[in-house]
């Protein structure tokens, strides 16, 4: 079971651009569905959906997210050990490697294309020493 | 699935420009794992006995690992296969870098190539698009400005990208093919191989994911790896190293080495560390094999000490999932900026092996091959040899626009590989490698042409550590010193995790090692076995060398792929891979015995001065041994046909 767009879909056509794999199809104003044997289970489509008609494989509707609110990772370079599994693993190639600091000679992982990314975790989940956590933005105070 | 692997493979004809998938039944995986091991099961059976390896039916496997995605680490290796050009036999390439989780993303463990396009053409592939592409305007470009544009083109995230520059273009046997900008898979001659499939390029950017079996329990094994890798204590500065190697040679006992040394040093400096070290201690090989540690002294290695490496090094370099780095970017102040960190291999073949004290043309020439897509340790042992040659005078200035070929010139070094590269003049002679040359010179070079089957073979010296003899002659895919020696037996401390394998004790006297024993077959035996263990997971070698109790590759290969076999068990099945490509070049009408490396390395006659002085390596009777380990004829090497039956199909 992979994830499925139910029938209160308006056909906005959301998830179409945000799908990294570019699995999903629809006519414009019609429901859309999702090719099961390309979908990595993101979930980026459900957090966009206006009208949240995408469950997830359980059949649980995902919630929709504002985008701005969207969790992002955060990476933590002293555990890191600039292995550079989630520059791979990151299906929009949202995180680059940094320059070099003087004293160390090794390039770690940033998040360098932020707007790319789409808060699946993947990254998160393929670091093989935790370096990597996600967090919510947080809202600057009024001044 | 949740194995580790993708249990699928992409094959592409480009004569009739079919492509399609093929499933794998998850015995072969069993049987002999994935990637050089589902290699060798498929270009077994695919490849017609005796086809040209540079027509239509040879076929090209890229292959990734078992281990490759799943959060296990030092396993970013990728491999090709093909059947090599250069030697008739057996041919695999290993490379670092990122282009094996791109196979995976597509959703294949491997994905092979058969026929001739008659136009050049490159291979695209993602998630929905499996193309052939025309590739008429990157022909001609080297390996980087072919990556650069096809990264422009295809505009998708993580796109990777394997390429030929010229070298391959023009058939040369020893090209190879290059990924992130000049990391080569460089050996076998298998650049040539796409060369004359007209294929240009292949290029991924597939986005799906790969499910392991247990990943909590790989990042728990990972973790520890993780643990010794990080273990860096201050070390020595880098002309430190050649006395630290002196010792080594005088010393009449031998500290059985832990690989975490090694490790220490290729954290600090990458394979650099050794350009000292490894002649002082008579593991390299020097002036086309013939001259000795006396003739490459500490002055004389100096100028290519270690240090000189990471300090002009822009930044580290760490390929796929690899928590070392060993890798680098320097700049460089010749006709390039920038260049991948030349490897100790490289640095030995256009350095010590030529004589040639000059850094700065290493660097040059470093960045020239890589973009030309040629293998480095094959270019530069060809030059040695047209060094020796000249020096013989079978090669004159005459055959040479005036240039002096003598050694350590390091404007012969340059116009030599330049030629090679470019296929000018003596380069067009010389672009096929040492067995070639001799066979075109005559006049006797064939004594000056250093090879095992046409394979030039690695910078270690097969008198110091007779394992190297060993593995030169015997691997399927002959004159590769990343196969076995009794060093990295040591360091692989294998023993400590399986039964019925031989135990290296701390420390022992070094004159064993030179003594006739079965013992050499034994290990050789067991290293051969492991090595496909490892090529089959895709683990990088440098990795394994930190000891098996700290990288776990058998245990990831169970968590990976839900498997409960014993390390012996996977050492069968290295074994099984090791009769199928002996199978595959018995096939193709491959005398193994033909395969024996050339005298000289062999201490035929012995060097009468240096670290090898009086050494004689009787690989004969190590060769016979070796067989016979393997349950093949020892008078021959041939797997009988019933065994060749059985370990070929395999129930499958
Ligand atoms: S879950 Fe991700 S991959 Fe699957 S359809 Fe939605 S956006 Fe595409
Ligand atoms: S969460 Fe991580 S893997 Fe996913 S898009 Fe963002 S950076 Fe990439
Ligand atoms: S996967 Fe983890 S350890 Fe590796 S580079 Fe990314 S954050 Fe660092």
């Amino acid at each position: 079971m992979a994830f499925n767009i139910i029938e209160t879909c308006i056909g906005c056509g959301a998830c179409i651009r945000i799908c990294p794999s570019g699995c999903i199809t629809g006519e414009k104003k019609e429901r859309h569905a999702i090719d099961p044997t390309l979908c990595m289970e993101c979930s980026a489509c459900g957090r966009i959906c206006p009208s949240g008609s995408v469950e997830n494989r359980l059949g649980q509707i995902i919630q929709r997210v504002k985008r701005a609110q969207w969790e992002k990772p955060r990476f933590d370079h002293k555990t890191c050990m600039a292995c550079t599994i989630c520059v791979e693993a990151c299906p929009t190639g949202a995180i680059t490697l940094g320059e070099p600091a003087s004293k160390d000679p090794h390039a770690y992982p940033e998040l360098g294309l932020e707007k790319r990314c789409i808060g699946c975790g993947f990254c998160v989940k393929e670091c093989p020493v935790t370096a990597i956590a996600m967090t919510a933005p947080v809202e600057a105070l009024p001044a | 699935m949740k194995k580790g692997y993708m249990g699928k493979v992409l094959v592409v004809d480009l004569s009739t420009r079919e492509i399609w998938e093929e499933t794998i039944p998850d015995t072969v995986y069993k049987s002999y794992l994935s990637g050089m091991g589902l290699g060798a099961w498929m270009l077994y059976n695919r490849i017609p006995a005796n086809a040209d390896p540079l027509g239509p039916d040879n076929m090209l496997g890229f292959m990734s690992g078992l281990l490759t995605g799943t959060g296990s680490l030092f396993t970013g290796r990728w491999m090709v296969v093909g059947k090599s050009p250069l030697t008739g036999a057996w041919g695999e390439a290993n490379c670092g870098g990122h282009f094996s989780p791109a196979i995976k993303r597509c959703g294949f463990d491997g994905i092979f190539v058969r026929g001739k396009s008659d136009t050049p053409v490159y291979l695209y592939c993602d998630d929905h698009v499996r193309e052939i592409r025309d590739a008429t305007s990157l022909w001609g470009q080297d390996t980087v400005e072919t990556e650069n544009a096809l990264i422009k083109t295809v505009n998708r995230p993580n796109a990777k990208v394997a390429c030929i520059g010229p070298a391959g273009e023009s058939i040369s046997l020893i090209s190879g093919i290059s990924t992130d900008k000049g990391r080569m898979a460089a050996r076998s001659g298998l650049g040539a191989v796409m060369g004359a499939k007209r294929l240009k390029a292949v290029v991924l950017a597939g986005t799906q994911r790969i499910v392991p079996h247990n990943r909590d329990e790989i990042k728990r094994l990972s973790q520890i790896c993780n643990r010794w890798v990080q273990f860096q204590p201050p070390f020595i500065s880098g002309p430190l190293t050649a006395p630290v190697g002196a010792l080594m040679r005088i010393l009449p006992t031998v500290l059985t080495q832990d690989g975490l040394l090694y490790k220490i040093l290729l954290k600090k400096w990458g394979t650099v560390s050794m350009n000292q070290m490894s002649p002082e201690m008579g593991d390299s090989p020097i002036k086309n094999w013939k001259g000795t540690n006396k003739d490459w002294g500490f002055s004389k290695s100096y100028s290519s000490n270690p240090d000189v490496f990471t300090k002009c090094e822009r930044v580290k370099y760490h390929c796929y999932s690899c928590p070392l780095g060993c890798g680098g970017i320097c700049l460089t102040n010749g006709k390039y900026q920038e260049t991948h960190k030349p490897e100790y291999e490289t640095v030995l073949a256009l350095g010590g092996l030529c004589m040639n004290q000059d850094v700065d043309s290493i660097f040059y020439l470093n960045e020239l091959l890589n973009r030309m897509g040629m293998d480095s340790i094959s270019a530069g042992a060809t030059a040695a040899f047209a060094m020796e040659c000249f020096e013989k005078g079978i090669i004159t200035t005459a055959d040479t626009d005036g240039v002096e070929l003598t050694w350590g010139n390091p404007k012969a070094v340059e116009y030599l590989i330049e030629k090679m590269a470019r296929r000018e003049g003596i380069g067009d002679l010389l672009a096929d490698g040492v067995k070639v040359a001799a066979a075109k010179i005559g006049n006797g070079a064939d004594e000056y042409a250093i090879h095992a089957g046409g394979q030039e073979p690695g910078m270690h010296d097969s008198r110091n550590d007779p394992g190297f003899a060993l593995h030169y002659s015997v691997e399927p895919a002959p004159g590769r010193h990343t196969n076995g020696a009794g060093l990295y037996y040591e360091m692989y401390q294998l023993w400590k995790v399986a039964k019925g394998i031989p135990k290296i004790p701390p420390m022992y006297l070094k004159s064993s090692k030179y003594k006739t024993s079965k013992r050499h077959a034994e290990i050789g035996a067991v290293n051969s076995k492991f090595m496909n263990v490892i090529n089959g997971a895709g683990v990088c070698m440098f990795g394994s060398f930190i000891g098996a109790k700290r990288i776990r590759i058998f245990d990831w290969l169970n968590a990976a792929a839900g498997w409960q076999f014993t390390p012996e068990d996977y050492l069968e099945t290295g074994a099984r891979v090791q009769t199928l490509k002996q199978a595959f070049n018995i096939k193709h009408g491959i005398e193994p015995k033909a395969n024996k490396i050339t005298d000289r390395a062999l201490g035929i006659a012995a060097q009468t001065q240096g670290a090898n002085k009086g050494r004689t390596v009787d690989v004969d009777t190590m060769m016979a041994d070796y067989w016979e380990e393997f349950g093949w004829d020892p008078s021959t090497g041939k797997p009988s046909q019933e065994m060749t039956n059985r370990e070929t199909i395999n129930g499958i």
